[in-house]
């Protein structure tokens, strides 16, 4: 393997740090943003309890401590998971997240376990056959996926599905079959839970109702990676070596194998990370207000609606760190491809 | 050469794509309508907002020949309030890449021309920005500024604002390292004038058309907020905060009755942002001049 | 004698990225190449050396249009526009390319190099190609462990050297190599000509070498070309082009070499080629020549071929001797 350890771990080095950096900026946020942080933290409170609960959140804090103590109390109970309980779900945070990114992540991988190969696939198959009609065919049709807003598509797609099938995909799973076939979650991947329980029914009906959402937010990856494909494939043909290979006479097959699509491997991973991270924002929109399933949407929607700063800095530092880990990944990845680094 | 001259070559030189005139048709005539919107609306205030006095009795007509496109749940005139729409959507998008391209630029030249802590803490913050999702800044200052155009814009802009850090660093990085840049830097010139003079104007081109492809992706992404209900309020002129109150607000079985609530407005966000791409992808291709020839599978 | 590369009124151009306009890189070459000779073009950048090279290879662009006749081996690859080089490329003609540092796939090691092309070429397996680039690497003095190795890994002496190896692993009758020394130090370009040429003797290969350097050239060479503006100017053995040279441009290309020991004034060519989308019937050399008369912006030039096989396309040839 190419890359060195030392590589890796400069990568992870500033991997925490840019988490702990977004830990930071969230707390100083929370802290210089107009309102008492107190009252804020505790979730604009009414009624009778509503000072108490402030003065706790005061203490919880450390609000009489200075400041850079306060970051330093807030790291500590944000690394040890001890944010205190979710103000909209009565939880603790991290629980919070954690179930509701399951969610999300499952039709994340599933839409990209399809649209990856998919997009690449198009991109290749229009760079080979450039001015054609099939190619400008390919690329008109890229170009309008990529510029699709995704919840206005989710929503068309229900109304197709809901008028020609009479099906209304709406939710993660039907509750009714959930609880006459015994069906409980384990990992939060539904898929994976209900054929560890051997539950075909559920998994079949869950399958359905990903369907709808992950077409939805295949549009994106799939428009930008037929076209940045394509463009690679185009650099690529343009290389020395290609020409040299051709000169060679190494037949066309091996060259677009072995020395084209080879070279465009390390860039495609890296897009394909960074659209990744882009449509997992596009999932939170689509998942709850259009396909009513529950997910981290579905957790930032109710934060809204109960001011819950806690379950929004808990999204704002887990998103980053996901980010981050997703993108250092595939750096990683990448250099252990491509031969010429040895870092 | 002119500067002027060389930027009509290049707009000359793509008009003769197809592609690229469609694309400047459909931008020209949404800046257009953005302009003169108010003139266009038949029913302006409506457009803006404003319930009209016999709403109860016109709420959530379908398109006729009053209504071309219908009327929302309040009774509004849907045309209206899309085409005064398109005045908020160009402010948003080009507010949000004009100010992360300044800010981006800026900061990615300075990360790139003076090294050692300078760069690194720089980098750094590009690096930290970059990681935050704009939705969840969104939710944030929604939680505590509250809603309106300015916090649309800045929660796009914070983290955009990395992104054109991260591209102009990596241009200026190879621009810097020219044996010209470092001629003038080693005869003394100052750094305020080897910036602008050198770095920038090597770097601004591959840049606007980088800005240029990004200002559908701002729309989209502001629309979005906007469709969360995060970022603008009920009521104003903006074709995600029209399907927040289709969708979000009355929730998706209301939009099954009534569709035309959703479909014209998502299809002008969709227009829009197409039109935008389809100028700056005949640009890009232009940036590189080896691929500006045919170029094929010639073997 | 059988002749391995013919050309008849070859003109080679390129659309400029408007695709209005032609630019001619070749301007009517005619051109007969010998088996088993090493003949030389010569000729100072932009003279359209390279793109005849391509044309010999087979790796014109796409963009390229082509008129006129090329022969290789009594095959007729280029006639007019249509372009034919089936069964020519690696089996018959092999390349070493200009630039060794971006001719090597970087995601391939040496040995895949060697599979590939040998796979495509004879239809032989890992082992077989293994073998065979084994014994050629050891011919241009590099040893097993190359095999192993990413083109990045080996210093640019070494990446030409395995460059020569594949261009000669599939038995090709032809190697063309197009300016081999260009991008290498000076004191390895004398090494690397050397090699070539003994290797080329070997193999009994007909070598086509394009380069700039007129000095190592006439070393190695059994004939040389001298290529001004899209034409060949002047074409000969190598003992007659570098000792009585009938054209003021071979000319003034020796009186530009500098020669280790010998002092004397260097000239420089004064003034710039022609202008490369302008049509030319005229000497294309009259503006910079210092021998111009009248007649040459008269008439076109006199091609004159002499008992020698010595051809010369100037009026004022006898001055220039």
């Amino acid at each position: 393997m190419p890359v060195s350890l030392n590589y890796i771990f400069k990568r992870i080095i500033l991997s925490i740090l840019v988490i702990l950096g977004v830990i930071v900026f969230s707390y100083l946020l929370l802290m210089l943003s107009p309102g008492d942080p107190a009252v804020k933290w505790a979730g604009n409170p009414r009624g009778p309890g509503a000072t108490k609960a402030i003065e706790l959140a005061r203490e919880e804090l450390g609000l009489n401590k200075p400041l850079y103590m306060q970051i330093v109390n807030f790291i500590y109970n944000f690394l040890t998971g001890n944010l205190g309980l979710s103000i909209a779900y009565k939880i603790p945070v991290s629980q919070v997240i954690v179930s509701g990114f399951a969610a999300t992540l499952e039709l994340m991988l599933f839409t990209y376990f399809f649209s990856v190969p998919l997009g690449i696939w198009l991109g290749i198959y229009s760079a080979i056959n450039r001015g054609s009609r099939i190619d400008s065919f390919i690329q008109s049709i890229s170009i309008i996926l990529a510029s699709t807003p995704t919840f206005w598509l989710g929503s068309l797609l229900l109304l197709a599905s809901n008028s020609l099938t009479g099906f209304f995909p709406y939710g993660r799973v039907s509750s009714k079959l959930a609880l006459s076939t015994g069906f409980t979650p384990i990992t939060g991947f539904y898929l994976l839970d209900s054929l560890i329980q051997g539950n075909i029914q559920v998994f079949i009906d869950v399958l359905v109702r990903l369907i709808p959402p992950a077409l939805t937010i295949s549009v994106y990856p799939i428009g930008v990676l037929a076209r940045v494909t394509r463009t690679l494939v185009a650099e690529a043909l343009l290389e020395d070596y290609v020409r040299a290979a051709v000169a060679w006479g190494i037949k066309r097959k091996t060259i677009i194998r072995q020395f084209v699509l080879r070279s465009i491997v390390p860039p495609v991973i890296q897009i394909s990370g960074l659209s990744f991270v882009y449509s997992l924002v596009d999932a939170m929109v689509v998942e709850t207000v259009v396909f009513g399933r529950e997910g981290l949407g579905s957790i930032l929607i109710d934060s809204l609606h109960k001011a819950d700063f806690r379950v929004t800095l808990a999204l704002a530092v887990y998103l980053t760190a996901f980010y981050i880990i997703v993108n250092t990944l595939v750096d990683i990845v990448q250099a252990t491809i491509d031969p010429r680094i040895r870092l | 050469m002119l500067l002027p001259t060389y930027y009509s070559r290049i707009i000359y030189r793509n008009l003769k794509k197809t592609r690229f005139k469609i694309g400047v048709g459909i931008s020209t005539i949404i800046v257009v309508l953005a302009i003169i919107a108010p003139l266009i609306a038949p029913y302006p205030d409506e457009g803006y907002g404003y319930i009209p006095a016999d709403a109860g009795e016109r709420k959530l007509v379908p398109p006729s020949i009053e209504h071309i496109f219908g009327t929302d749940a309040l009774g509004r005139d849907l045309f209206s309030r899309v085409i005064i729409g398109t005045r908020t959507a160009v402010i948003q998008a080009v507010s949000v890449i004009f100010i992360s391209l300044i800010i981006g630029m800026l900061i990615g030249v300075c990360a790139a021309y003076f090294k050692g802590i300078i760069e690194i803490t720089l980098n750094y913050f590009i690096e930290l920005f970059m990681a935050i999702p704009s939705i969840v800044i969104a939710l944030f200052l929604r939680l505590t500024i509250g809603q309106g155009l300015h916090v649309v814009i800045a929660s796009l802009v914070i983290t955009w604002w990395a992104w054109y850090a991260r591209i102009s660093y990596v241009y200026a990085k190879s621009v810097v390292e020219l044996e010209y840049v470092v001629l003038a830097k080693l005869s003394g010139l100052s750094a305020l004038k080897i910036i602008p003079r050198h770095v920038i104007r090597n770097i601004f081109q591959a840049l606007t058309v980088q800005a240029i492809s990004d200002l559908g992706s701002a729309l989209l992404e502001a629309s979005a907020i906007n469709f969360m209900g995060l970022g603008l309020p009920s009521g104003f002129p903006e074709w995600g905060v029209i399907l927040y109150e289709a969708i979000t607000e009355r929730g998706i079985e209301a939009f099954l009755r009534s569709p035309w609530l959703v479909v014209f407005p998502g299809i002008l966000i969709l227009v829009t942002t197409l039109g935008f791409s389809l100028v700056a992808d005949p640009l890009r291709e232009d940036l590189d001049p080896r691929l500006r020839r045919r170029w094929k599978l010639w073997f | 004698m059988v002749l391995a590369i013919r050309a008849e009124n070859l003109k080679i151009g390129y659309l400029d990225e408007e695709e209005e306009q032609v630019v001619w890189a070749t301007r009517g070459v005619d051109l007969n190449v010998e088996e088993g000779e090493s003949f030389c073009l010569v000729g100072e950048s932009g003279c359209g050396k390279s793109t005849l090279a391509s044309a010999i290879a087979g790796i014109l662009p796409p963009h390229a249009l082509t008129m006129g006749k090329l022969y290789i081996f009594d095959q007729l690859v280029i006639d007019d526009s249509k372009r034919n080089y089936n069964g020519i490329r690696g089996k018959i003609v092999g390349l070493i390319p200009q630039n060794p540092g971006t001719s090597l796939n970087p995601f391939l090691t040496i040995e895949d190099h060697f599979y590939y092309v040998l796979k495509d070429s004879k239809n032989m397996n890992k082992s077989e190609s293994r073998k065979i680039a084994h014994e050629y690497l050891l011919k241009v003095g590099l040893n097993k462990d190359v095999l192993e190795k990413y083109p990045h890994e080996l210093s640019g002496g070494m990446q030409q050297r395995v460059l020569i190896a594949i261009a000669l692993a599939s038995n090709v009758k032809i190697v063309v190599a197009d300016e081999p020394t260009s991008s290498i130090d000076a004191n390895l370009r004398a090494q690397i000509l050397n090699l070539v040429n003994s290797l080329v003797k070997e193999f009994k290969v007909t070598l086509f070498i394009v380069t700039h350097d007129l000095a190592s050239a006439g070393k190695i060479c059994d004939k040389i070309a001298v290529m001004y503006a899209g034409r060949i100017v002047e074409m000969g053995p190598t003992s007659i082009i570098t000792n009585k040279p009938r054209h003021p441009y071979t000319k003034m290309l020796f009186e530009s070499i500098p020669i280790l020991g010998w002092k004397r004034a260097l000239n420089p060519l004064p003034g710039e080629p022609p202008n490369v989308i302008e049509e030319i019937t005229w000497c294309s050399f009259r503006e910079r020549c210092p021998l111009k008369i009248e007649i040459c912006n008269k008439e076109p030039p006199l091609m004159l071929t002499d008992e020698n096989l010595h051809f010369t396309r100037c009026w004022r040839f006898k001055e220039v001797s």
